[in-house]
């Protein structure tokens, strides 16, 4: 019989990082305990794993590193309930769980060989993080055609991964957009919403595939400029959240009609999601 | 496939000498109610009754069962258990609907990809003797509607059917075979009583007199996820879950963990799709809102979704919803009313 799903593979909290000035968000470094839990947490970018703290509870999160960063995995969490608020109470070397990876991933395989322009808002950046890190690691990077990177937030403290925006400006082979809502004293980048600093950017939607996520508000103004670029419905790619318990299809709630977002999803194109019931 | 006869004034003793040896859960009489319990020396197994108000789904999905064990120890929390192992067992006196009831919940907990270990475990270590309904026993029986059968063997390791004087038992499954050489010597069937179950096997048929329009509904349903007649149906329910919880089919849970001093336990226990916090999300935002979606999620899961995924509908037509609403909601006639659109 195969492992049992629902035991989490137990980890060791090696690295916080906090992301914001609100201190609500922050980045937890995990490295598996056991070497086999390691070798066998084969992922990609897209899917997520559940955030285990015995006594707490378990808590779905998308993973944000990318599997080309070997050694450990990391998870960008925000606090809002009882196991997230835990998980933000941990010190380094707490030890504690992880089950995954769990949910389908971006849709790696039908990107290759296209353009790639990735929409992101305020802290719906972290799956799409791990996208950016897997694609322009020197072992991937010609696998796929221009990335272009549009990330915004209401303000520049809540900007998530300062250093590695500020990393991926100085390549040349990615073009990064990123803007605020407003900026302070201290900003000088882009001001603008994300919709509207797309539709300056204009990316051509000729070979080309848009992956986005970010606010229900964000996405609603920001379709419609890529619709307009031309980017059919089988070419712009979200990823759905939705309350999750067992991750695996069984507990039962977590569905858009048919589908089970937790195995079927996270990751669905628009045409998918139009053949779904608009229940999420 | 093994076909036995069993004179009627022996299975008891039968039964009871299988308890002997391993553990039965059997249907006995508790006041007024019929329960399964633990067949234990002087009780007795009831082979004539109609049939249990809970479905027999707890056996290999607890109302609350015990996931994993953990403590507090130097270095953090650690894993100290995953749960015990379920102990060989029979399930004497199961209906067909409730048996068949074990095929679709296997198409959920044991798919190829994510197996249910807690669940697959007693599922496997449980050999299902099931009494087949030679005189359905309610007015709201409906199982030829939704795939099933009065007198199927479907689900069943074993199915007894009662031919007056005598139960024709038919050992239809390798674990079957296997519990026959534990009931000691039985004379074997004759072609006269394969017959005249053939015979008792139309009239129960005919016997269920109440049919819904299981998947000629299946059409409507896709097409109308938006709808009026949606806000004809939840009105006056109560969002109690009575239906979701007697319901052989449903298989929804919550997970939860729970500590005692240095000691927890992470744990699963029944939900449903009835209520308000099943889909709500920490962020205050939920998608199933009011009793509307969720009594559509409801009906669709059972008459759609699951025929979308697995080819069959989630309901075994037992009639224990029908039977046991507060407020009297009749899925039966919320089908055939949507038949009618």
């Amino acid at each position: 019989m195969q492992k049992n799903p629902y035991i989490p593979m137990p980890v060791d909290l090696v690295k916080i990082v906090t992301e914001v000035t609100t201190k609500d968000i922050k980045t937890f470094r995990f490295s598996f305990v056991n070497k086999e839990d390691a070798e066998n947490f084969k992922y990609l970018p897209g899917q997520f794993g559940e955030l285990s703290i015995f006594g707490k509870g378990e808590s779905p999160i998308g993973i944000a590193s990318s599997p080309t960063q070997e050694g450990y995995i990391e998870f960008t969490v925000q606090k809002a309930g009882v196991v997230t608020s835990a998980l933000h109470d941990l010190e380094e070397g707490a030890r504690m769980g992880v089950r995954g990876p769990l949910g389908n991933s971006w849709p790696i395989d039908y990107l290759e060989g296209k353009n790639v322009v990735i929409v992101g808002g305020g802290f719906a950046f972290t799956t799409l993080r791990s996208m950016i890190n897997y694609m322009i690691h020197e072992g991937n990077r010609s696998r796929f055609g221009n990335i272009t990177v549009v990330y915004g937030a209401r303000e520049p403290g809540l900007l998530i991964y300062k250093d590695e925006l500020a990393a991926w400006e100085k390549r040349d082979d990615i073009d990064m957009y990123v803007t605020v809502d407003k900026g302070d004293e201290a900003w000088t980048g882009r001001e603008g919403f994300v919709p509207t600093v797309c539709k300056e950017v204009g990316p051509s939607s000729e070979n080309a595939v848009t992956i986005i996520c970010g606010p229900p508000i964000m996405i609603r103004f920001t379709l419609p400029v890529f619709f307009e670029l031309g980017f059919s419905k089988e070419n712009i790619y979200t990823s759905l959240e939705m309350r999750m318990k067992c991750g695996i299809g069984k507990c039962g709630r977590c569905n858009v009609g048919e589908k089970y977002v937790c195995k079927d999803g996270p990751v669905f194109s628009l045409a998918e999601l139009d053949k779904l019931t608009p229940e999420y | 496939m093994e076909k036995r006869l069993i004179k009627k004034d022996a299975l008891s003793g039968i039964i009871n000498k299988l308890s002997e040896q391993m553990l039965v859960y059997a249907p006995v009489k508790d006041e007024d109610n019929v329960l399964f319990k633990v067949l234990e020396k002087g009780m007795e197994p009831l082979a004539d009754y109609s049939n249990t108000r809970n479905a027999p789904k707890n056996f290999f999905f607890p109302k609350t069962e015990t996931m994993m064990r953990y403590m507090r120890t130097e270095r953090g929390i650690e894993l100290s258990g995953e749960g015990e192992g379920a102990p060989e067992m029979v399930l004497f006196g199961v209906r067909p609907c409730d048996a068949r009831s074990f095929i679709l919940l296997d198409k959920v907990f044991d798919q190829e990809k994510y197996k249910d270990p807690y669940y697959i475990d007693k599922r496997e270590k449980t050999t299902i003797i099931s009494l087949a309904c030679v005189h359905p026993p309610y007015s709201t029986c409906f199982c030829t509607s939704v795939g099933g059968h009065p007198m199927s063997s479907e689900g069943a390791d074993v199915v007894l059917t009662d031919l007056g004087d005598k139960y024709l038992a038919e050992f239809v499954t390798p674990k079957g075979e296997k519990l026959l050489e534990k009931m000691g010597d039985l004379s074997k069937a004759d072609d006269a009583a394969e017959a005249t179950k053939e015979e008792l096997s139309k009239k129960s048929e005919e016997a269920i007199t109440s049919h819904v329009a299981g998947r000629e509904i299946k059409p409507w349903l896709d097409e109308n996820f938006e709808h009026p007649f949606w806000d004809t149906i939840h009105q006056s329910c109560l969002a109690c879950g009575t239906c979701t919880y007697l319901c052989p089919t449903c298989h929804c849970f919550d997970i939860s963990d729970e500590v005692k001093g240095s000691d927890g336990k992470r744990i699963r226990t029944w939900d449903s799709c009835m209520y308000w916090l099943f889909t709500k999300e920490t962020s205050g935002h939920n998608p199933r809102t009011s009793q509307k979606q969720r009594w559509r999620q409801r009906l669709m899961h059972k008459f759609k979704y699951f025929v979308d995924n697995f080819d069959a509908i989630a309901c075994v037509g037992c009639g224990r919803c029908v039977m046991y609403c507060p407020v009297n909601i009749d899925i039966r006639k919320i089908v055939n009313d949507i038949s009618k659109l």
